[in-house]
């Protein structure tokens, strides 16, 4: 019998064997640079959001409608408990926490400084839900929402001249403007990883801050709703706005929350989308070579087909068959090459530390990234890729499987 | 001289080409009837339009005016894809430098117009074991061309040519590239073809071994026929 074409096409593309593994070489480093680009960047941004969420409003923050605009401690949400409840039945949401934040004075013997501070009940909140929970460096936590202790950031405690057991005077403004204070021993010190988080942030008691500025006891600026999936933020908020939340409560996401970071990761995707639209079409580019130059080499073998009865059709066909085959075997090849390196990279995070000169954390758009590499990808851009290869290979093969279809068979069989 | 329907026909044919501002007047007015089951050569000087006249009957072009029937189908009516339907349907090629299919086996391209042409698969293996058979290759069959001789290739070829019992099988200097056993058994062969299944042959050549085996000698020169001959074979 005769061979069907993908068959006929596979068995073309062994014809020129270096000329073909050639081209898979450069079809699998291409695939294994656009993975790893892609998987450094997904885990990168992925941590980022995720330390930004635990950091502050989680992914999706429930809050007064301005209090996004101007965080003042005037701005609250009410009946918290039972929005924590509503909010941890949706089916997107993991956790939620009720939290106070906003901006306060500290004061020592010593100096005073302008603070951030987050109210917390500490009995709930985990390393899932605040990033400090694992930032201990010194001392020990606050033991409950009425501790009338405190945390203060490593840096600060430095720049307040303050250690354990210290007293620190913090004044706020309340609800109704007045400024009211508070005081507690420091019981801790923590590092949030953030050079400029660390030298301003103080960790309070959920109920005592409430008890300071006057607030009632399940009032809040916050309750933080952290996903199960953290790339689904936006459905879980539609969801919640959907379900219908009490008046004069707002959802907005991390990014609507944290716009500069937002904007980072937005200008950083986009690099990386054009990074790898140019590995794509030098992929491109050698696969159209590929294809081109076996396609004129086989000029009067394509007319000796049209005339023993093949059509112009089928001889593109056959073409584009060649170039598909090439472009699977090529993510196949790739996968093969990418897949142990990949698993290396994910399970041995490179330090870079000798790179920045300093163990601590980088700051990132006001985010503390450790300081080593990491790499994983989401299942959906490592498809998009593979798609993409086969893709672009398709497309490389559309112009020489035209030039194919096209043959002049008198002229082509004419050629010596 | 048979009275059966001409499986192809030339009448009044020109066929001019531009090469440049040069204009190439290859057929000056052929007029060439081919009835089903002749065995006939087409002869004549480079430059006589022997190669145009046989693109011609092979659907491979077409004329510049006159016209060229093909197993009674007049080629100016048929579209690109319509010309090459009747290439796979009506008419087999056998060509000089036997061009077969380099990744496929022998079986493989003998069958290849089958195949084409939708045969069912075990009909197509039948078909074509039993031509190679007869052809003497039928222990060549899984062998790829570069495993074959000239000869043992220009089989092949007659094969794939004869495989789908095309309304005439067209040859282009089909001996010109194998020793002389070679070509006076390619004779041989095409002869029986011929003879036993009443294949319809055209064979353009300078061969003098392919004239004296055929019936017909056509002569062409200037693109015209100026002598057309039954012989002895």
């Amino acid at each position: 019998m005769g061979p069907r074409l993908a068959v006929l096409a596979w068995r073309n593309l062994w014809r020129n064997r270096r000329r073909t593994l050639l081209t898979l070489a450069s079809i699998g480093f291409g695939l294994l640079l656009a993975v790893m680009f892609t998987a450094l960047q997904d885990r990168n941004f992925a941590d980022m959001i995720d330390i930004a969420a635990r950091m502050g409003g989680g992914h999706v923050s429930l809050q007064h409608p301005e209090y996004n605009d101007t965080p003042t401690l005037t701005r609250t949400v009410q009946d918290t408990d039972a929005l924590v409840e509503v909010s941890e039945a949706d089916p997107y949401v993991d956790k939620a926490m009720v939290r106070i934040q906003g901006q306060a004075m500290a004061a020592t013997a010593g100096r005073n400084l302008g603070v951030f501070f987050m109210a917390v009940d500490p009995t709930r909140e985990d390393e899932h839900t605040f990033q400090l929970s694992k930032g201990l460096v010194e001392g020990s936590w606050i033991d409950g929402p009425d501790d009338p202790g405190l945390l203060l950031g490593r840096r600060l405690a430095e720049l307040l001249k303050v250690e354990l057991g210290g007293k620190v005077v913090y004044t706020l403004v309340d609800k109704q403007g007045e400024i009211v204070s508070g005081v507690g021993r420091v019981k801790g010190l923590v590092s949030t990883g953030a050079p400029s988080a660390d030298a301003g942030i103080v960790i309070l008691g959920l109920d005592t801050v409430r008890e300071v500025l006057g607030y009632a006891p399940d009032e809040a600026t916050t309750v933080a709703l952290f996903a199960k999936d953290p790339r689904r933020v936006r459905a879980m908020r539609d969801a919640l706005v959907a379900a219908g939340l009490p008046e004069g409560v707002a959802a907005l996401t991390w990014d609507e929350v944290q716009p500069d970071l937002s904007a980072f990761i937005a200008m950083k995707v986009g690099g990386a989308r054009f990074m790898e639209l140019v590995i794509m079409i030098l992929v491109a580019a050698s696969i159209f070579n590929t294809l081109f130059v076996s396609v004129l080499e086989r000029t009067r073998e394509f007319g000796i087909l049209l005339a023993i009865g093949y059509s112009p059709m089928q001889l593109f066909r056959l073409v584009v068959w060649e170039s598909g085959w090439l472009g699977l075997v090529g993510v196949v090849a790739g996968g093969v090459v990418t897949a142990p390196l990949y698993f290396w990279l994910a399970t041995h995070p490179i330090d870079v530390s000798a790179m920045t000169g300093t163990d601590e954390a980088l700051e990132v758009a006001g985010v503390g990234m450790p300081p080593e590499l990491r790499i994983g990808i989401f299942p959906e851009n490592l498809a998009l890729i593979a798609i993409f290869v086969v893709g672009a290979t398709l497309l490389a093969g559309l112009y020489p499987a035209w030039r194919a279809g096209r043959v002049e068979p008198v002229e082509a069989i004419n050629l010596a | 001289m048979t009275t059966s329907p001409p499986v192809l026909s030339f009448e009044g044919v020109t066929k001019v080409f531009h090469q440049g501002d040069v204009e190439v007047r290859a057929l000056r007015g052929l007029d060439l009837v081919v009835h089903p089951g002749e065995l006939t050569a087409i002869v004549g000087p480079s430059g006589s339009g022997k190669s145009t006249a046989l693109h011609l009957a092979g659907a491979l072009d077409v004329p510049t005016t006159g016209t060229v029937r093909v197993d009674g189908v007049d080629l100016a009516t048929l579209t690109a894809r319509e010309r090459a339907a009747l290439r796979r349907d009506r008419i087999g090629f056998v060509f000089q430098s036997y061009n077969l299919v380099p990744v496929m086996s022998a079986h493989e391209n003998a069958a290849s117009v089958l195949a084409l042409q939708g045969v069912p698969e075990a009909e197509q293996r039948t078909r074509v074991a039993s031509l190679l058979e007869e052809l003497g290759i039928g222990d060549l069959a899984d062998r790829r061309p570069d495993q074959l001789s000239g000869g043992q290739q220009q089989r092949v070829a007659i094969a794939r040519a004869v495989a789908a019992r095309p309304a005439v099988v067209l040859g282009d200097e089909p001996t010109a590239n194998v020793d002389s056993a070679t070509a006076e058994r390619l004779l041989d062969l095409i002869r029986s073809l011929n003879e036993r299944h009443g294949t319809t042959f055209l064979l353009s050549t300078h061969d003098e071994r392919v004239m004296k085996r055929v019936r017909r000698v056509v002569t062409l020169v200037d693109g015209k026929v100026a002598s057309d001959e039954t012989v002895g074979g």
